[in-house]
């Protein structure tokens, strides 16, 4: 009767666990650039991979981390499609500067401000930078958090995985 | 829809806002106890304090203001404490080389960690505790009219007799309600008008006059029963007396700097009999709110 | 006990066969434990329980529009550079928001900001200990043609307790172009703001205002690369609950801040200036404490990454402050003389922040006093700092930065001291930042950076002088960090005081896992996030962080 009841426990939170581990998008605003509210679950790629970024023009690593791949971006997308999309953790103080920073750095990724970190909060990050990667149907499926360099191969090898 | 949004803004712009126009002063309320009781309840304000602390005269003037306002109710005590901002300078320096602390200081410190939360900190009658009891200066007003409107449980008689370095000290206390509980009587000497270094707010004061300065507790730190029976009726009556020497308790304080206080040179002394003050305080053992305070100076007859 | 499982059968297949989202379940957690031991070349106090702590768990709970979550947070005992008052366990934080037809509730804590925060900010800082979290009800409402309303009225958290005033808020935006249906190219942002706090006191001799309201409008104008963003705030009179004259101000507070920007693809420049006067809104009029601030006037200066660029950081003065700053950033393009093959990266920066001409507005029966509006020249100067960075890859192997700064402090006036006690402190800085990649993986990094400092007036106490730091890190992608840092205080007056601050780090991050441990000696020094700063006491020990998410 016992071992009955064991299975049925053990074998309903295994499937429930299953289904937790889908990760989606929480319902929260973002700002542009350009002052429009965005709201985070309207992210999509057209099914192909997109990476969330945190960061903040005072993140050293941060910069260092998207500087990186600003190099290479052009040819992840092509290979993968993939769709990189950086948002500032910048609260009023240094909120002006990152359109001049986004600029002036060529950047080519889509940039959003979280000024008072509420995007930040809803997606369980406690330091930046912290790195999402979504599949094409847009929920989670791996994160990192830091960045030393070389980590964005690590980050290749992830999103080409999704491709397969 | 769009009404309703409308109508909540303007009610909250209308309802939300007392300017106050001049004259500002405007007596309205509080006042010195007026009423005919021999006993009133007295309120004791602890001013945790140090002469390297600019922030802590303010804290000093404000219990004086509350002074002037509320009369012979209010008491004040000022406890030097803490290594940061009570310790003197070396003796090979020119200035804050007094040793204002002494050991029942550190102890309340420590006890009810004070320091640990910067100065200036008080506590109104030790009102609060544990969570809540280090009031910073802007809080004295409020909590200072809280105590006023609560009853008054003992009536406190002190009286001392000075015999050149000898005193006789005898506290009367008596019960003015019937009450149950733990209490407890602490006897405190002070000291008025020692003039010595402090800072306060941008300058450094050489005459700054430090006013009710613990020197001593006389009972202990956390003081004798009032009395051994648990059930107090009213018009009950105690009796403590206490003897002491006062170059006894003055070279222990010079002592106590020397070899035990943190960065202590023994400068605790030069006290002045002429301004020494006595103040008694019952307090609850169970939640250490003292209920009733009572001071005199010292008469040196 | 058969009736019992057949009922849990059906529950839990009902569960999974029914197909309906059931809600995702995240978190992350944060412990941070650092040991104090004695040390008196420092004066660095050993903590009686030897080794303190700071943990937290946040929860969060999420199933269509539905979000709720918890947060635990354990402080046995806190960190020394923590308010002693974060002491023991606790859940502070816990709320539910549901959200349907562009209206959305949340009843618990929240966080909030209206504007750019010069009237009210409600947020966390977990490096300063700051977390003035609201818990009460908090409105959203899209009412739709690009109108945006936010109100709220809440209690605001301070530790483990709540303070004294209650809160009433109301914040609207309107994009102009969305709501009239303009075709301009050009992008209008309105935005007005109101919030009150009521808190009752009596005193015997003033009158004082049991609410006390704030107002704040805004402007966003965005056309192309150009972006204005200006807002003015004013707060009615808030005295303290004194009986003493001089402390007793009735004076009403105002605040404005402007800033203009132009970016284009290699250029960009930020201009901004802001002016504060009586300012400070305290969830508890009658308390001390950036515990208690509620709104946000962050100082106008770069927020410097490297520690010796980082040694004296200004903190915001809300009661009265006039602060300018010009950044510029530029790219040079690759190919030409200075840009090399790469390119070259130009930050330009420079800020000024001095006070308001004979101290901030202060009213009452004996005083009157209005400061001029802009008043630089004869003005006590609080912080002024001018620097340019440099960041340059020089081939597929190094990289570096290189900043060059002059940053003038006041630190009698910014510390609270006694003017002539240290002075005003203008120091040269140089830093050198080169990382090298060995193989693939493999890099390292080394900093060297020199502070030469300079006292503009005489002090009475010894100057700390000049500094050198080395730090050189080893990295192995994707898991492991190895640094090891030495601050050398060679210049100090005080020769007892001129030591070295060594520090070893080592971290392995996997996933969203990360954990650090070090050891070393830490100055003592003042830690700031946008103005607002925190006194970190020098520290002797050993350091341990773990940080996780799931």
């Amino acid at each position: 009767m016992k071992k009955i009841l064991f299975i049925v426990l053990a074998l309903s939170i295994n499937i429930s666990f299953i289904y937790s581990q889908e990760r989606s998008l929480p319902n929260i605003e973002v700002k542009t650039l350009d002052g429009n509210s965005f709201n985070i679950q309207e992210l999509e790629n057209n099914n192909n991979p997109i990476v969330i970024s945190f960061w903040a023009t005072w993140c050293k690593p941060c910069k260092k981390e998207l500087n990186n791949i600003a190099e290479v971006y052009e040819e992840w997308q092509e290979e993968t499609g993939v769709k990189i999309i950086a948002i500032s953790i910048d609260d009023t103080r240094s909120m002006s500067k990152v359109a001049p920073y986004v600029n002036s750095s060529d950047w080519e990724y889509e940039v959003y401000l979280d000024s008072n970190s509420d995007l930040k909060r809803a997606m369980g990050v406690s330091t930046v930078p912290h790195t999402f990667l979504l599949n094409g149907k847009g929920n989670i499926v791996w994160d990192h958090r830091g960045y030393i360099d070389g980590d964005e191969d690590e980050l290749y090898e992830k999103i080409e995985e999704l491709g397969k | 829809m769009k009404n309703l949004i409308y109508s909540i803004f303007i009610i909250s712009l209308i309802s939300s806002c007392d300017i106050i126009e001049e004259p500002y002063i405007n007596n309205n309320g509080g006042g010195v106890d007026t009423s005919s009781n021999q006993y009133v309840k007295n309120i004791l304000i602890e001013d945790f304090t140090g002469h390297l602390c600019q922030n802590c005269p303010d804290a000093a003037r404000e219990l004086e203001a509350i002074h002037d306002v509320y009369g012979a109710q209010i008491i004040g005590l000022a406890i030097h404490v803490g290594n940061t901002f009570a310790r003197p300078y070396p003796l090979s320096q020119t200035k804050f080389t007094y040793d204002f602390r002494s050991k029942w200081g550190e102890e309340l410190d420590n006890f009810f960690n004070i320091t640990d939360a910067g100065l200036p900190k008080g506590m109104i009658n030790r009102i609060g505790y544990p969570n809540d009891h280090r009031k910073d200066k802007g809080q004295w007003l409020s909590s200072v009219g809280d105590e006023l409107s609560k009853d008054v449980i003992f009536g406190i008689n002190i009286s001392s007799t000075l015999l050149t370095d000898n005193a006789e000290i005898i506290i009367n206390t008596d019960a003015l309600k019937n009450t149950t509980g733990n209490y407890k009587l602490v006897v405190c000497l002070t000291e008025n008008g020692i003039i010595n270094w402090q800072k306060d707010g941008t300058l450094e004061d050489q005459n700054y006059i430090h006013n009710h300065v613990l020197r001593s507790v006389i009972s202990s730190t956390w003081g004798d029963e009032v009395t051994l029976d648990s059930e107090i009726n009213n018009g009950d009556s105690f009796e403590h007396s206490y003897s002491i020497n006062l170059s006894d308790l003055e070279n222990f304080n010079m002592d106590h700097s020397a070899n035990v206080l943190f960065q202590g040179n023994g400068q605790a002394g030069d006290w002045d009999i002429n301004n020494f003050g006595i103040v008694a305080y019952i307090y609850d053992n169970d939640n250490y709110e003292i209920i009733q305070v009572e001071q005199i100076s010292i008469s040196t007859k | 006990m058969k009736k019992n499982v057949i009922i849990l059968g059906l529950l839990f297949s009902y569960l999974f066969t029914n197909g309906q989202d059931l809600g995702e379940i995240h978190g992350d957690f944060n412990l941070n434990l650092q040991s104090y031991l004695e040390d008196a070349s420092i004066n660095a106090v050993a903590a009686d329980e030897v080794i303190r702590n700071n943990s937290y768990l946040n929860i969060l709970f999420t199933r269509n529009n539905f979000t709720a979550g918890v947060r635990y947070e354990s402080y046995l005992n806190a960190l020394l550079d923590y308010d002693d008052d974060f002491k023991g366990n606790g859940i502070p934080y816990r709320f539910a928001t549901y959200s349907t037809s562009g209206l959305e509730i949340t009843a618990g804590n929240f966080y909030e900001q209206f504007g750019s925060g010069l009237i009210f900010r409600s947020y966390e800082e977990k490096g300063l200990g700051i977390d003035n979290a609201m818990d009460g009800i908090r409105l959203k409402y899209k009412i739709g043609n690009g109108i945006n309303l936010k109100t709220f009225i809440a209690k605001s958290r301070t530790y483990f307790t709540y303070a004294d005033g209650i809160f009433r808020g109301i914040d609207a935006e309107i994009d102009l172009n969305q709501a009239m249906n303009l075709t301009s190219k050009t992008k209008y942002i309105l935005g007005g703001s109101f919030v009150s706090r009521y808190q009752q006191r009596s005193n015997p001799l003033f009158e004082l205002p049991q609410n006390v309201g704030l107002y704040a409008g805004r402007l966003n104008l965005i056309n192309g690369g150009w972006n204005y963003f200006g807002e003015y705030a004013y707060k009615i009179n808030d005295p303290l609950n004194s009986i003493q004259q001089e402390n007793v101000n009735y004076a009403s507070g105002s605040a404005f801040t402007s800033s203009l920007t132009y970016s284009k693809k290699g250029f960009g420049i930020t201009a901004e200036i802001h002016r504060a006067d009586n300012m400070l809104l305290l969830s508890d009029r009658d308390r001390i404490g950036k515990a208690y601030i509620l709104n946000y006037i962050p100082t106008l200066s770069k927020p410097h990454a490297y520690s010796l660029l980082a040694l004296y950081p200004c903190a915001t003065q809300a009661m009265g402050e006039l602060g300018f700053q010009l950044d510029i950033f530029y790219k040079i393009n690759k190919g030409t003389l200075l840009g090399g093959r790469y390119g070259t990266k130009l930050n330009f920066n420079v800020s000024r922040i001095n006070g308001l001409n004979s101290g901030n507005s202060f009213l009452n029966d004996n005083q009157d006093h209005t400061p001029i509006l802009i008043s630089v020249i004869d003005e006590e100067l609080y912080y002024s700092d001018i620097n340019l960075e440099i960041n340059k890859k020089l081939n597929k192997k190094v990289r570096y930065n290189l900043v060059v700064a002059n940053q003038t402090y006041n630190k009698d006036f910014l510390e609270g001291k006694t003017p002539g006690e240290y002075g005003v402190i203008n120091s040269t800085i140089g830093v050198l930042d080169i990382s090298y990649k060995i193989k693939k993986g493999h890099s390292i990094r080394m900093e060297l950076q020199t502070l030469m400092a300079k006292q503009l007036e005489t002090a009475s106490k010894k100057e700390e002088g000049d500094w050198v730091m080395g730090l050189a890190e080893y990295t192995i992608s994707p898991n492991w960090f190895f640094a090891v840092q030495d601050m050398y205080n060679y210049g100090n007056e005080d020769v007892s005081k001129q030591l070295h601050y060594i520090n070893l780090n080592v971290g392995f991050i996997k996933g969203a896992n990360r954990f650090e441990i070090g050891y070393g000696k830490k100055r003592e020094g003042i830690f700031c996030v946008g103005g607002v700063c925190k006194l970190v006491p020098s520290s002797n020990g050993l350091n341990f962080n773990i940080t996780s998410s799931f």
